[in-house]
C-alpha cells in the first residue's frame, strides 16, 4: 500500500468517525497529503533550531522524529481531528496550554 | 513639547459615543445610515489630522515634566523615582500608532459602508458592535497604562463576540458561547499577570514599570515577576488567536458575515502587536520570552497553514490562512531585533488589509450563492468576473508574490531572520509561504473556474458598487505600500528602535 492509498484510508476512517458521509474525493486526499508533507519537513526544519541549544540534543530529536514519523504516518487526519471544534477538546489544549507556559516560566527561571 | 492634543482620546471617544447612540436608533435605518457614514468617514481621518503628542487623562503630567506641581511637595516624592513616574492614563501618539489606526480605520470604514449597503435595513446593534470594537483596539494600540489596556482588550473581546452573534450563520451562537467560556480561562489569566506586575512595580503605567525593570528598583528575576510575564503572554495568545486558540478563531472568522470577519482579523492583528509590543518591552531581559514567542508564531505558522490545506469552507479556509500569517508577525517581534520588529510591524499592516481584501473579496461569493462550501462550488469567473480578478490578486499578496506588499514583509522577515543567525526560520517562512499560495490557488480554482455544479443556485443581483470600490482601494494599499515599503517602515521604525 502507498502513502497514498494509506491516506485515503485514514480520511474515511476519520470521516467515519466524525459522520460525514461526503465521498472522498482526489482533491480532499491530495490536499491532506500536502499539508503532511509540509507538517513533516516544517517540523524537521524546526528541530533544526535547536542546534543552537545543542547539537546532540538536535540529532537525537531528528532520528527520533523520523522514527515516530514513520510509525504514526499519517499525521494530518489525526491532527484534523484533535482541532475539531469541541469545547472540551479546546479547553483540554487550553489548560495543558497553560500548565506548559507557567512551569517553564516559573520553574524554567529562564 | 507634551501639548495636549484633542485629537489624541478623540480617535478613541467619536467611535464608542456614536457607537452607543447607534445603538440606540436601530429600529431608524435612515439615521442609522447617515451617521455611521460620517462616523466611518471620520475614523481614519482623525489619526491623518492628528499630531505626535501624549495625552493625560485623568491627571496630570509626571512632576519632573512639570516642576511647579512639585513645589512643596515632600522629599521622599521629590528625591525619588515618583517625581518622574505617571499619575496620569497616558496615550501615545507616534508614527508607527498613526499608520496602524489609519488601516484599521479604513478597515473599519469599509466593513460599515459594506455592510450598509449589502442589507436593506442596516442594523445600528451591528455598526455599534464594529465601533465600539475599532475604539477599543485603537484605545490597546495608543494607551502606556497596561491596566486601561486590559479593559479595553475585555470590551474588543465582547464586541468580537457579539459581531459573531448577529451574524445568523448556522452555528454562530455555539461558537459565539464557547470563545466567550474559553475567554473567560484565559482574560482573568492576563488580569491576573497585571496584578501581579503591579504588586512587584506598584504601577501599572507601562514606560513607568519598564524604569522600575531596568533601573534595578524591583529583582527582574523575580518569581512574581516571571510569573506575570507567563500570564500575560497566555492572555496575549488568546487575543491574538495564536495556538492553542487558533481553532476557536478560526472558528469565530467563519460564523461571523464576510465583513465581520474581516474587521474580526483586523482586531486580532492589532491586539497581537498592542500587546506584543508590551510584552517586548516590559520583558525583553528574559531571553525566554524570546524563544518563546518565535517558538508559538513558528507553530502558529505551520498548524494554521497546514489546517487550512484541509478545509472545504472558504471562510474557515481564510481563518486558518490568517492565523498562520499572524505568526510571521510574532517572528518579527519575536527575533528582536530593529529590522525584524520593523518586519513584525509591516507584515502587521499588510496583513489586515489583505485578509480584509479576502473576506471581503470572497464575501461576493456568499453574496450571490449563500453558499460557503467549496464542494458546492464553482463555474463563479463568468457570475462575477470583476471580484474574481480582485480576490486572485489578494490571494498573490497574500502569499508575498511582487509587487504587492506582503513581499516586502516576508522579504524583511527572511532578511531579519537570516541576519539573526536563523535561517531554518527562514526556510520555514518561504516554504509555508509557498504552501499559502497553493492553498489559495486550490480554493480559487474549485470556486471560480471549475465548472458550475448543477445544484448550485446563484442569486441574480449585482455586486454592491462599494464592495468592488473596497477591494480596488485594498488592491490600491497593497500595491502602494508593496512598490514605496519605505513609506510605512519609516513610520514603523521609530517604535521598532525605541522596544528593540
Amino acid at each position: 500500500m502507498n502513502i497514498y492509498d494509506i491516506i485515503l484510508k485514514k480520511i474515511k476512517e476519520v470521516r467515519m468517525e466524525t459522520g460525514d458521509d461526503e465521498p472522498v474525493s482526489n482533491i480532499s486526499a491530495s490536499s491532506m497529503l500536502t499539508a503532511e508533507i509540509t507538517l513533516i519537513s516544517s517540523l524537521l526544519i524546526g528541530v533544526l533550531l535547536l542546534r543552537h541549544l545543542n547539537t546532540t540534543l538536535m540529532l537525537v530529536l531528528i532520528v527520533l522524529i523520523f522514527v515516530m514519523v514513520f510509525y504514526a504516518m499519517p499525521i494530518m487526519p489525526r491532527l484534523k481531528r484533535e482541532q475539531n471544534d469541541s469545547l472540551a477538546s479546546m479547553n483540554f489544549y487550553v489548560i495543558i496550554a497553560l500548565g506548559i507556559i507557567v512551569t517553564l516560566f516559573f520553574w524554567g527561571r529562564f | 513639547m507634551n501639548l495636549p492634543n484633542l485629537l489624541i482620546p478623540l480617535m478613541v471617544i467619536i467611535p464608542i459615543t456614536c457607537a452607543l447612540f447607534l445603538n440606540l436608533l436601530h429600529e431608524k435605518s435612515r439615521t442609522v445610515k447617515a451617521i455611521s457614514m460620517v462616523v466611518a468617514i471620520a475614523i481614519p481621518i482623525i489619526p491623518l489630522l492628528a499630531n505626535y503628542g501624549v495625552q493625560f487623562f485623568g491627571g496630570y503630567p509626571p512632576l519632573i515634566q512639570n516642576p511647579s506641581i512639585a513645589t512643596g511637595l515632600p522629599e521622599i516624592i521629590t528625591n525619588t523615582a515618583l517625581y518622574s513616574f505617571h499619575p496620569a492614563i497616558t496615550y501615545v501618539f507616534g508614527s508607527a500608532q498613526r499608520l496602524m489606526v489609519f488601516i484599521l480605520g479604513m478597515v473599519a470604514l469599509f466593513v460599515i459602508f459594506i455592510s450598509l449597503y449589502e442589507v436593506k435595513k442596516p442594523s445600528g446593534v451591528y455598526i455599534y458592535l464594529i465601533l465600539m470594537g475599532t475604539a477599543s483596539i485603537f484605545a490597546m494600540l495608543l494607551s502606556d497604562d497596561i491596566f486601561n489596556l486590559y479593559v479595553f482588550f475585555e470590551i474588543a473581546a465582547l464586541a468580537q463576540v457579539g459581531i459573531v452573534l448577529v451574524s445568523k450563520v448556522k452555528g454562530n451562537y455555539e461558537t459565539a458561547l464557547q470563545y466567550m467560556i474559553v475567554g473567560s480561562i484565559a482574560a482573568p489569566m492576563l488580569l491576573l499577570g497585571i496584578a501581579l506586575l503591579l504588586g512587584v512595580t506598584g504601577n501599572v503605567n507601562i514606560s513607568d514599570i519598564v524604569f522600575s525593570i531596568k533601573t534595578g528598583l524591583v529583582d527582574p528575576h523575580s518569581p512574581v515577576l516571571l510569573m506575570a510575564c507567563a500570564l500575560i503572554i497566555f492572555g496575549w495568545l488568546y487575543g491574538t488567536g495564536l495556538p492553542p486558540f487558533h481553532t476557536i478563531k478560526s472558528a469565530m472568522y467563519s460564523k461571523a458575515l464576510p465583513t465581520g470577519a474581516a474587521v474580526l482579523q483586523a482586531f486580532s492583528v492589532f491586539s497581537l502587536v498592542a500587546l506584543g509590543v508590551i510584552i517586548i518591552r516590559i520583558f525583553s531581559y528574559l531571553p525566554f520570552a524570546h524563544v518563546f514567542i518565535v517558538a508559538i508564531s513558528l507553530i502558529a505558522m505551520v498548524l494554521g497553514i497546514t489546517m487550512a490545506i484541509t478545509q472545504t469552507d472558504f471562510k474557515r479556509l481564510i481563518g486558518y490562512l490568517a492565523v498562520g500569517e499572524l505568526g510571521y508577525i510574532g517572528i518579527g517581534l519575536g527575533l528582536g531585533t530593529t529590522l525584524s520588529i520593523t518586519a513584525g510591524l509591516f507584515q502587521a499592516v499588510n496583513e489586515a488589509v489583505i485578509t480584509a481584501f479576502l473576506f471581503i473579496g470572497f464575501g461576493t461569493i456568499m453574496y450571490k450563492t449563500k453558499e460557503t462550501d467549496m464542494r458546492k462550488l464553482g463555474g463563479m469567473l463568468l457570475q462575477t468576473p470583476k471580484s474574481a480578478l480582485l480576490v486572485l490578486l489578494a490571494g498573490l499578496a497574500l502569499a508575498g508574490v511582487p509587487p504587492f506588499n506582503a513581499f516586502q514583509s516576508k522579504l524583511m522577515l527572511v532578511q531579519s531572520s537570516l541576519n539573526a543567525g536563523f535561517p531554518e526560520i527562514a526556510i520555514i517562512m518561504v516554504l509555508l509561504s509557498i504552501v499559502t499560495f497553493m492553498t489559495f490557488m486550490r480554493a480559487f480554482h474549485t470556486i471560480y473556474l471549475r465548472p458550475k455544479p448543477a445544484a448550485l443556485e446563484i442569486k441574480n443581483e449585482k455586486i454592491p458598487n462599494v464592495t468592488i470600490i473596497a477591494m480596488v482601494i485594498f488592491l490600491g494599499i497593497c500595491l502602494v505600500f508593496g512598490l514605496y515599503p519605505q513609506l510605512a517602515t519609516n513610520m514603523l521604525q521609530g517604535l521598532a528602535i525605541s522596544i528593540s
